[in-house]
This record gives C-alpha cells, sequence and structure tokens, in this order.
C-alpha cells in the first residue's frame, strides 16, 4: 500500500518539476519543451527512404510470389461505411474531454520530462516492457494458431532475456526476429469477432469494445503469469507507471492540436478504419467478414 | 496503450495529408526523362481543356487545368504535383542544426470573443518558441492556410533559421481553428487585412511577454502560402503604426498566393476535376483509398499498422495526378471544413448551426462536417464571408471584397520599399501566368523564381534556403539572367 502513495507522490513530484521547466505570467504561459534534433530527424528520414526505395523496388518480384495469388483482393465495395457505430457517443465524448485535460494537467508533462532523459536509458526501458509483452503475445499467437509467430515471439523471449541483459536490449532483431506484438484483441477478431461500439477508455483513449476487452485480458494474462514476480506487490505499481509514461513518451501526439472541434469524429474514424484493416490482415487466404451496406463500421 | 499509438499514428498520418504537411516523403524524385513523358498527355490537351468531359479523363483533366490556369511555363506537370504531395527529400535539404531548444507559449488576448462552448479547448493562443542564448534577430514566421504554429514545414524553417543565429518565433495561419477563437476579432477567417491586424496585434503581445533574458536586436517576418501575404502586410501595418511599433525590417514570403480568391477557386475546381463534388464521389474516393490500403497491408503481412507502413503506403497508393491532385484538394477541403464551421457559428449564418440552438459539449457534430465537406469555397464567401464584410465595411460589395483580397493592397510598399522579398516556383498551382508576371514586375530584384517545385515542394532544399537567409540578412544578388 505505501508503494501506492510513493508513485503517487512520484507523479506529483514530476509534475511540479516539469511545471517549474516554464514561466508564467499573468496572461502568458511559457513552457519549455524537449529540443527539436533536425539534422539526426532529417538523416533518418533520409535511411527510411533508402529502404523504402529498396522495397518498393522489389515489390514487383515478391507480388509474382505465390503466397501474393492466394490473398483475394479487397475491392472498393467491401469497404465497411463512412458512418461509425457509436452507440455510446455522448459518453465517449466525455471521456475524450477528460482524457485531454488529464493529458494536458499530467501525462503530457511527465512524459515530456521524460523524453528528456538520454535515449539509451529510455530504449532499455521501452526494450524491457516489449520483452515482458512477449509473455502475452506467445499466448495470444498460439490461441490464433499462428504457430511459427509464437515460437518467433518465444525466441525473441529468451534471447532477449538472456543476451539482452533482461529484455534492456533487443539482440533478437538483429537476429532477424523482429518485435510483431498482438494481444487478446487480435485474438478475438481471429475467431470472428467484430469490433464493436466505439469506446474511449478513460487515459488510455480511442478503444472499441473489443479492444477494450483485449486489454484487459491482456493485462490479466500478465497479471497471472507473474514472470520474475513483476506483477505483484508495491513493485507492480511502478513499473505501472513506468510502462505507462514510457508509452505515452513514444507517441508524438497532443490532444486538440487540430484546433478543430471535429477532432472526436476524425479519430474515430481513422481508428476503427485502421481496426478493421488490421482485422483483413488477420484474415490472409480468406476474405473479411464484410459489413452489409448501410451499416456503421464495427457494428 | 497501443491502442492509443495505433490510433495516433493514423492521425498522425491523416493531419499530415489534410494539412498538406506530409513529411518530405524520402523517394528519389523521378527522372527528368520519364516526367517529360509523363506530362506529354497533359502538356497536349491543356488547349481544349474545357472541351473533354471531366468524368472519363480525371488525370488528364486536373492536368490539363493546371496547365490551362496554373503553370505560366506550359509545365503542368506530375513532377508540380507530385512535390507539391511529398515535399523536398530529405537528401536535398539543406543542413540543419543537431539541437534546437523549443518553448511553447499559451497568451490569453485581451479582445478575444467570447469562446463559443465546442471550442473549450482554443481558449489560448499557441504558438513555439526557440531562443539564442546570446543577442540576436528575431525571425517571425507564419503558417499557410489552416497551419497551426508547429507544422513540420514551420519546423523546417525553425531549424534553418535557428542554425542562422536566428531567435525564431512560429505563429499559427489566421485561418487555423485555434487561431479563429483565440485571436480573430472577427471569428470570420481569409480576409487579408483584417487577418493580419489580428496576427500583428497577438505579436505585439507577445513580444511584450517575452522573458528579458531574450534579447532582440532586429525583427524580420516570414510566411510560406497565405501565411507570406500575411507577413507582408503585417510589414506595411507595422511601417503606419506608432504605438507599439515593432519596426519590422524585412519580409519573405515564401510561395504566396497574389489573389486569395482565384487561388482558392483553383483549389475548388481540382477538388471538383479529382474527386467530384457530391457526396458520392467523396464515399468513392473513401472507398478506392481504403480497398487500395487493406489490399497493400494484407500483401505486407505486418501485424501493426503503424506509421512507417502508412508513409510507405503514401508513396504506392498516391501515383497518379489525379491522386496527386485530389490529395491537394481533399487537404484544402478540410481545412475550409473547419474555417467554415467557426464563421457560421460566430456570425450567426445557420448554414449548418441553428443560431438560437448554439451545439453543446458532448453534442455531436457529425452532420455539420457531413454538410460541410460537400461545399466549396464559392459557399464560404456568399454565405458566411461576403455578408459578414459587406455588413461591417463601409461602401463594400462583393467584386471590391475580392479585390481586397489581392497582395495590390500592398501593391506600392511592394514596390518602392527595398525590404520586400519572396521566392516561389515557375510551376505553382496557387498562381497562374499574369499573377507571376505581377509579382515580378512589382518586385524586381528581390523576387527569385524557380523552375520546379509546384507549391512548397522545394521549402527546405538547399537553394531555397540558402536564398532565403541571404534576403533577410539583406545581402540578396539576384543571379543573373
Amino acid at each position: 500500500m505505501i508503494g501506492r502513495y510513493c508513485s503517487v507522490w512520484i507523479i506529483v513530484w514530476s509534475a511540479c518539476a516539469a511545471g517549474l521547466g516554464g514561466c508564467a505570467t499573468q496572461s502568458m504561459e511559457m513552457r519549455s519543451l524537449p529540443p527539436e534534433k533536425p539534422a539526426a530527424e532529417n538523416a533518418a528520414a533520409a535511411e527510411n527512404g533508402a529502404e523504402l526505395a529498396k522495397a518498393l523496388a522489389s515489390e514487383p518480384a515478391r507480388a509474382g510470389a505465390k503466397e501474393r495469388k492466394a490473398v483475394p483482393l479487397i475491392t472498393p465495395a467491401d469497404a465497411p461505411s463512412m458512418a461509425t457505430y457509436d452507440p455510446w457517443g455522448r459518453l465517449n465524448r466525455f471521456t475524450y474531454r477528460f482524457n485531454t485535460r488529464f493529458d494536458e494537467a499530467l501525462f503530457l508533462p511527465i512524459a515530456n520530462g521524460y523524453r528528456r532523459l538520454p535515449l539509451p536509458l529510455r530504449s532499455g526501458v521501452h526494450n524491457f516492457f516489449g520483452n515482458l509483452g512477449e509473455v502475452d503475445n506467445i499466448i495470444n499467437y498460439t490461441l490464433q494458431l499462428r504457430l511459427v509467430r509464437s515460437l518467433r515471439s518465444a525466441g525473441r523471449l529468451l534471447i532477449n532475456t538472456t543476451f539482452g541483459l533482461g529484455g534492456l536490449f533487443d539482440v533478437a532483431t538483429k537476429f532477424k526476429l523482429t518485435s510483431a506484438p498482438t494481444g487478446l484483441s487480435a485474438t478475438l477478431a481471429t475467431w470472428g469477432v467484430r469490433p464493436g461500439p466505439y469506446l474511449v477508455i478513460p487515459l488510455l483513449g480511442p478503444s472499441t469494445l473489443r479492444d477494450g476487452i483485449g486489454v484487459v485480458g491482456d493485462f490479466g494474462t500478465s497479471h497471472v503469469v507473474d514472470i520474475a514476480h513483476l506483477y505483484r506487490g508495491d513493485l507492480s505499481w511502478y513499473l505501472e507507471g513506468v510502462n505507462l509514461v514510457d508509452q505515452r513518451a513514444n507517441v508524438d501526439f497532443r490532444y486538440y492540436s487540430s484546433g478543430s472541434p471535429f477532432e472526436y469524429e476524425t479519430i474515430r474514424f481513422l481508428y476503427v478504419r485502421m481496426r478493421l484493416i488490421e482485422d483483413a490482415g488477420l484474415y490472409r487466404g480468406r476474405q473479411p467478414q464484410k459489413t452489409p451496406p448501410g451499416v456503421p463500421a464495427g457494428e | 496503450m497501443r491502442l492509443i499509438v495505433c490510433a495516433l499514428t493514423m492521425t498522425l498520418a491523416a493531419a499530415a495529408i489534410a494539412h498538406g504537411e506530409t513529411q518530405p516523403l524520402p523517394v528519389a524524385r523521378p527522372d527528368p526523362a520519364s516526367a517529360a513523358q509523363s506530362q506529354t498527355p497533359s502538356a497536349t490537351r491543356s488547349d481544349d481543356a474545357s472541351a473533354a468531359p471531366p468524368e472519363t479523363q480525371p488525370a488528364a483533366q486536373s492536368a490539363a487545368l493546371l496547365a490551362a490556369t496554373g503553370s505560366p511555363t506550359g509545365l503542368a506537370d506530375s513532377a508540380a504535383l507530385r512535390a507539391t504531395v511529398f515535399g523536398t527529400p530529405p537528401q536535398d535539404m539543406a543542413p540543419l542544426p543537431e539541437t534546437v531548444p523549443l518553448s511553447e507559449i499559451n497568451i490569453a488576448l485581451p479582445w478575444a470573443n467570447p469562446v463559443p462552448a465546442v471550442y473549450w479547448f482554443d481558449r489560448k493562443l499557441r504558438v513555439w518558441f526557440s531562443a539564442q542564448k546570446k543577442p540576436a534577430p528575431l525571425a517571425i514566421v507564419i503558417a499557410g492556410t489552416g497551419g497551426d504554429g508547429n507544422t513540420s514545414k514551420l519546423s523546417i524553417l525553425r531549424g534553418a533559421l535557428y542554425g542562422a543565429g536566428y531567435h525564431v518565433l512560429t505563429m499559427p495561419s489566421p485561418t487555423f481553428p485555434g487561431f479563429i477563437v483565440s485571436t480573430s476579432s472577427t471569428g470570420v477567417s481569409g480576409d487579408l487585412m483584417q487577418d493580419s491586424r489580428d496576427l500583428y496585434a497577438a505579436i505585439q503581445q507577445i513580444l511584450v511577454h517575452l522573458p528579458r533574458r531574450v534579447q532582440i536586436t532586429d525583427i524580420d517576418v516570414l510566411g510560406y502560402s497565405l501565411g507570406g501575404a500575411n507577413a507582408a502586410v503585417i510589414k506595411s501595418i507595422d511601417a503606419t503604426t506608432d504605438k507599439g511599433k515593432l519596426h519590422i525590417h524585412r519580409a519573405v514570403m515564401i510561395n504566396p498566393p497574389v489573389s486569395l480568391i482565384t487561388s482558392i477557386s483553383r483549389l475548388d475546381k481540382l477538388f471538383a476535376i479529382s474527386i467530384g463534388s457530391g457526396d458520392a464521389d467523396i464515399d468513392r474516393l473513401y472507398r478506392q483509398l481504403y480497398a487500395e490500403l487493406a489490399n497493400l497491408y494484407r500483401a505486407s503481412g505486418k501485424v501493426e499498422l503503424n506509421e512507417g507502413f502508412l508513409f510507405a503506403a503514401a508513396a504506392t497508393v498516391l501515383k497518379s495526378d489525379a491522386e496527386y491532385s485530389a490529395a491537394i484538394a481533399l487537404s484544402f477541403r478540410l481545412n475550409l471544413v473547419d474555417m467554415f464551421f467557426a464563421g457560421d457559428l460566430y456570425t450567426g449564418a445557420g448554414v449548418v448551426v441553428d443560431p438560437r440552438h448554439p451545439p453543446r459539449v458532448g453534442d455531436s457534430l457529425e452532420n455539420a462536417s457531413h454538410v460541410l465537406r460537400g461545399m466549396p469555397f464559392s459557399e464560404y464567401f456568399s454565405r458566411v464571408f461576403a455578408p459578414y464584410y459587406l455588413k461591417h465595411r463601409a461602401n463594400s460589395t462583393s467584386k471590391s471584397l475580392i479585390a481586397d483580397n489581392r497582395l495590390d493592397i500592398i501593391g506600392d510598399a511592394l514596390r518602392d520599399d527595398g525590404d520586400y522579398y519572396a521566392q516561389t516556383n515557375s510551376d505553382d498551382l496557387i498562381l497562374d501566368k499574369r499573377e507571376l508576371q505581377w509579382l515580378k514586375d512589382t518586385l524586381g530584384p528581390r523576387i527569385v523564381v524557380y523552375d520546379h517545385g509546384g507549391h512548397l515542394g522545394n521549402l527546405g532544399d538547399r537553394h531555397q534556403v540558402a536564398d532565403m537567409l541571404e534576403m533577410l540578412a539583406g545581402r540578396w544578388n539576384p543571379p543573373a539572367p
């Protein structure tokens, strides 16, 4: 229990520290942000570009592969309606507003403070949590009957836990075992469960009913497996806190940076389409479920 | 948390396209030979542009439109459209500094209108500031239509200017909804003079409140696209201001419009030709994009739809002139939806908002956005903009309002004051031949016109940045003809 109070205290303290980074007059408030690194970003963009060009160049060769022919094409007529199934809209809109305020007041300032830490430290934290997630990936890939993926996740867990010093370094990627996270929601989708109503989850943000169940299920799985006893007692509170901050710091998003009152509609539209496309990816080799015309997407 | 990650990635990509802020997509430029080949049809068709039925050959049509109205050199080519969509490739980028410090400023402006309930998040004007440690000149940079104060284009300019020793203040466009709500004195955006006055007043307030440690030796203004026109008008306002005069030294316009209304009508025409006008046309575009993305994603064998995939997909999905045109037109239309909604709400015009029952927090705005995305700029002009300004500006007519929104309103200053500069491209889609000629005649040696780049497609490249810095420093020597 003490741990819980401590983590609350840490959050408050970090928020104050983040707040002190700026100065304020009555009508104007100035807040210092993590510096930009334009030279490095441009170099990274050039590198990605080279890779992309290479991938595009090899595209026709791969398109001829047998596997590619087996995937039936999705036609424009198969696309879901532009309307989205959102029976809990009013509640969702209030949750979206709450999330915005929470993010501005607490979550984002802390994440910005975290972004000032040295990159090796942050990627160590990120890799560590990614490695813990492999347990859930193994279980869910097995439930999806994608055994190769499941084995690959197991390989990643093994290599990164040992050679990667407890998951701090992602050594497995160097052995061409790249990260491929999955979860309970993908498993449910594989077995034909539709996304269901759009749902904005407090603190976590845009989701659907199925994804919400997935989040709870994935957390439950980690808790039950309880790898290295990290998910019990005071320690688990700190870890979950750090995990949340790490996740937030890796997302370059600001609520209402669009300045637009239509932001809720825009995000809902994009989120549900993105999930439906990801679902279609799970049905490789067979045609994904079609939404009948006139039925809003997700239902 | 992956939920957030996914949704937000997607939003970023969409917002990027929606605001014409696509990250410079790092693909090699098409070689001139194939570009020349692909432009042949448009060049030959440009003469009978009006004769071809729009639905049969949208690609040829939109290219023809641009050839007919857009490109003074007759080069209404894929390269111009492509550059406009994807921006400067990273390998052509000017050298940028390793680190640029950044602060965010939120300021409440005393003259702001009461904030409508649905805009609860837009109470303060938000701008971004990068300070040098020693005394330095200040560069104020203004975004293009619909852009906030931290677009990727502003970020490129910020890097270049900070690297050259300037303090940099980046400002949203007066057409950005956050500006309309927090700063506009009218709520009706799009008027060159009024919007620039509001911007100027906001800049005065911000500079008064900057911390003492920031020492400013000189002030220059810049802007891209519509922001370029705003920047020039701001300098002219400053010249005639007594109280709180900022003594703005130089102004550089990057790809500015000459006539706001004609430039915008050109984008509306592009929308009609590349997408259509009705709901069914928008639905068709959506279904086509969805199917293409879904098929690419399935074929990729990836398990996550993330930013990397989307940028790769954008290069694959957007290939033809019609698709580039659709992307440009759609991005402008989505900005217009926001301007339209705010104007409708503030003036009580009643287009989508019932003035007696304005929407409250938590109300669905689905219907409003649905109706507005089908409306071109001419509807905004006739139903919101003109009624407001005809009432508030003595002796004005629809015609005079159009004339008020040309750079001519500061024509004398542009001609006679040697501190105004411009950079543009001969294939910029928002200018026609006459407009480009007007800019050349008015600015004389103080304009540089590059051969290629479309609209802002070369922003940040070595030549553009080097010339911009020369202009700002007053060292500009026009290249020998």
